[in-house]
């Protein structure tokens, strides 16, 4: 049995983000925590796997025991083959550049015999249905085939307890039905599992028990109240107003590898279009076309019916925002102030009309009285609330947002969600990357679906969803996070 | 994103060579030419190199950006060489005589031979470099430093730079990408734009570079790195009868570029 007693930690001494919290979980057993931005959740996973307080700086007390033996005792290579941590971003741990080499990298460490190492790998490999990934090179899988080797190469080393940080939140639908199975398959081998996730529709049908981190203590869980859908009449006629956006005949190539093949589609004024597709079918790469960060192949891009490519960088920002998905990228000024004036600035927009219409976007979001901190210094919601206030003081008429409210609690969907429509009500549109179908059902007019590349399916979101059913893209209706 | 460099897997004889061989192999032809400094030594070098990617059947992965680059790069190389290269026999003059002005910059023949050693020189670092990265499985190359004895901990560091460096080339991008959507250009007219431009493009590559290394020194440790002295290796590198010829060759050169370099292969001289 893994245990928390009692325990408590801050990062500076000043208010604890762990307070007097104590839980058990047994072996075999699937344990979701789920909480608000910022409410300790991964600070929790780093004290569970020993990494607070032996790697990490802060106030700890408390302790945490596998089976009545306190893991303060022994180092962080020895807890770690009791509990492994799989930490939220794949891409960042991965060390080798092939599959075999990355999930063998723990038992290797271990010293373990090379024939012993080899059945492990197979064996990891296999629990997560990744065998045929044996020999790929690391940097040509996708998100979610990288989640699955770093599980594998976490359970290579044969830990009791295996704790996942938001495992769904790089993943397509497809990639969480293959998560809850590796999750099946994890319990069925008597390992304890612990979920962390905001998302908490996409692990809760395997759960055995969801808790809550909320003031620094677990807390019984409470399903949320559902958001009331948005009013039919917010939404704005889309007939009655012109195309804001249009594309013809876009190809765009990255080497040899056509990653955009042919796509023409328009959009129009007071209109939300959600933009799905499976990792890897060109969303990012289109949202980086429409909004004139690259440049096509072929084919060509209008706004208001005035062709991009002669159009000035700063007169493309001026119409159109673009929110990226990693909000560290966007983020250039040393204070919230200075970033959140930053667009206005370079535009040679900064009068004190809009400079106070900044500090209004600022309230609104959240991020009061954080002037003056460092950006980079923010958790991971006020960075991309911070991006999306940003970017949009000026008033763009086009928002490009590039799956938006990963990593966002229910206030930081609401701000990201009500942007997004006062926008559209003033006769702008938003394109929105997004995995889930509850938003695409209650906010969005129209829904594109990619798949390699090209538009497989446009149109009502009902339609389209329905018609996703049929062609064997089930999991996209079927999946959703709150709205 | 651009063209990723970086190791690619195939199974030729460059690839099957030794990984410590390779290594040591493009340090001695670093030092081969730089003991004796010829062109056409150069040129013959880097005509090698080109064959050997061709061998290797892997792409001279550059984009157009890069090509200009280096293109570039190695023009204004042989250009300073032949303007502050005065002494030698004079071919002509940058700026001829007309009329009453000029004429200026003396082109002399000793100026355009170190010109073209210079930047010859130049192309060879980079794509000899570029077909050592190509052809040399990290992972590989990191057991065959351990055979050596150097301990493991450094020799990864070797494995978790090429396994990084197509992912800070691809953030790169992406920060330019978010830099054009805020209506930020680069601009270097003036101190402060160049340094407000340095700062818009190194702060996020800065933080992203130093998150991804906390997680990955999370994730390292957290599957026991650095838990012995030792540690056991899934693949191993070998030593074969082609490592040992290619072993020759690369002393037999260095000795040919030492001797060349003393004066004591006239005969040969006279051609390279």
């Amino acid at each position: 049995m893994l245990e928390a007693r009692n325990l408590t930690f801050s990062y500076d001494d000043t208010a604890p983000v762990l307070d007097s919290l104590s839980f058990q979980i047994k072996r075999g057993e699937v344990v979701v925590i789920t909480g608000a931005t910022g409410s300790g959740k991964s600070t929790l996973a780093k004290c569970l796997s020993g990494f607070i307080p032996k790697s990490v700086q802060g106030d700890f007390s408390g302790s945490v025991l596998i089976d009545d033996s306190d893991i303060a005792e022994l180092d962080i290579a020895e807890v770690a083959r009791k509990v492994a941590l799989v930490q939220q971003d794949p891409e960042s741990q991965i060390c080798t550049l092939q599959v075999s080499d990355e999930v063998a990298f723990g038992p290797e460490n271990y010293a373990t015999e090379v024939e012993e190492v080899s059945a492990l790998v197979d064996s990891s490999l296999k629990s997560v249905g990744s065998e045929h990934l044996y020999d790929r090179a690391t940097f040509e899988l996708s998100g979610g085939e990288k989640q699955r080797i770093i599980i594998a190469s976490m359970t290579a080393c044969k830990p009791d307890f295996l704790i996942l940080d938001e495992p769904s939140s790089s993943l397509d639908p497809l990639g969480v039905l293959q998560l809850r199975q590796i999750m099946k398959e994890l319990r069925d081998q008597s390992i304890g599992v612990i979920v962390i996730e905001h998302n908490l529709s996409t692990v809760q049908p395997v759960a055995d028990r969801v808790l809550t981190l909320a003031d620094g203590r677990i807390q019984p869980f409470s399903t949320p109240e559902p958001e009331p859908p948005m009013q039919t009449s917010s939404r704005v006629s889309v007939d009655s107003i012109s195309s804001l956006v249009a594309a013809k005949n876009l190809k765009f190539s990255y080497g040899n590898r056509k990653v955009i093949d042919n796509v023409t589609l328009g959009l129009q004024g007071g209109e939300i279009v959600g933009l799905m597709g499976n990792n890897g079918s060109g969303k990012t790469t289109l949202l980086g076309l429409l909004g004139g960060l690259l440049t096509p192949d072929s084919g060509m891009i209008s706004f208001k019916d005035y062709p991009l490519g002669k159009m000035k960088s700063k007169e493309i920002a001026h119409q159109a925002a673009t929110v990226f998905q990693n909000p560290n990228h966007q983020i250039f000024e040393k204070t919230v102030w200075n970033e959140q004036i930053l667009t206005l600035k370079s535009l040679e927009l900064d009068t004190s009309d809009m400079l106070e219409r900044c500090r209004i976007s600022l309230e609104r979001a959240g991020l009061t009285g954080l002037h003056q901190r460092n950006p980079f210094s923010l958790s991971h919601g006020q960075k991309r609330r911070l991006n999306v206030s940003s970017i949009i003081v000026h008033n763009p008429d086009i928002l490009l947002l590039d799956e938006p409210f990963i990593g966002q609690d229910a206030e930081g969907r609401e701000f990201i969600k009500e942007t997004v429509i006062e926008t559209v009500e003033r006769g702008g549109t938003a394109l929105i990357v997004t995995h889930d179908p509850s938003f695409v059902r209650t906010y969005c007019n129209r829904v594109i679906f990619m798949e390699n590349g090209s538009i497989l399916l446009d149109g009502p979101p009902s339609s389209v969803l329905k018609q996703l059913e049929n062609i064997g893209y089930k999991e996209y209706a079927d999946l959703g996070v709150e709205p | 994103m651009s063209s990723r460099f970086g190791y690619v897997k195939n199974d030729s004889v460059l690839h099957r060579l030794n990984p410590v061989l390779k290594l040591l192999a493009l340090i001695i032809l670093m030092v081969g030419i730089i003991v004796y400094p010829s062109w056409q030594l150069s040129i013959a070098l880097l005509l090698i190199v080109f064959i050997g990617f061709r061998i290797a059947r892997v792409p001279v992965r550059l984009t157009k950006g890069r090509t200009r680059f280096v293109i570039i790069f190695s023009v204004l190389l042989l250009l300073v060489q032949v303007l502050v290269t005065t002494n030698g026999t004079l071919i002509g003059f940058i700026v001829p005589q007309i009329g009453d002005f000029g004429p200026h910059f003396p082109i002399t023949d000793f100026g355009v031979v170190r010109g073209l050693a210079i930047a010859s020189r130049f192309l060879l670092l980079i794509f000899s470099s570029m077909l050592f990265v190509s052809v040399t499985d990290p992972t590989l190359l990191a057991h065959s430093l351990t055979r050596l004895r150097i301990p493991y901990r450094y020799s990864f560091s070797l494995v978790i730079a090429l396994r990084f460096l197509p992912l800070f080339d691809l953030e790169n991008h992406t920060v330019r990408m978010a830099q054009k959507s805020r209506g930020i250009t680069p601009e270097v007219t003036g101190l402060r734009k160049i340094i407000r431009t340095v700062q818009y493009t190194f702060f996020p590559l800065l933080v992203s570079a130093l998150s991804r290394v906390d997680s990955l020194s999370m994730s390292m440790d957290g599957r026991g790195f650095g838990y012995s002295t030792d540690r056991s290796y899934l693949r191993n590198s070998s030593w074969r009868t082609t490592d040992t010829l290619v072993a020759f060759l690369t002393v037999c050169f260095l000795a040919v570029c030492v001797l060349l370099a003393t004066g004591h292969l006239p005969q040969i001289a006279q051609f390279i």
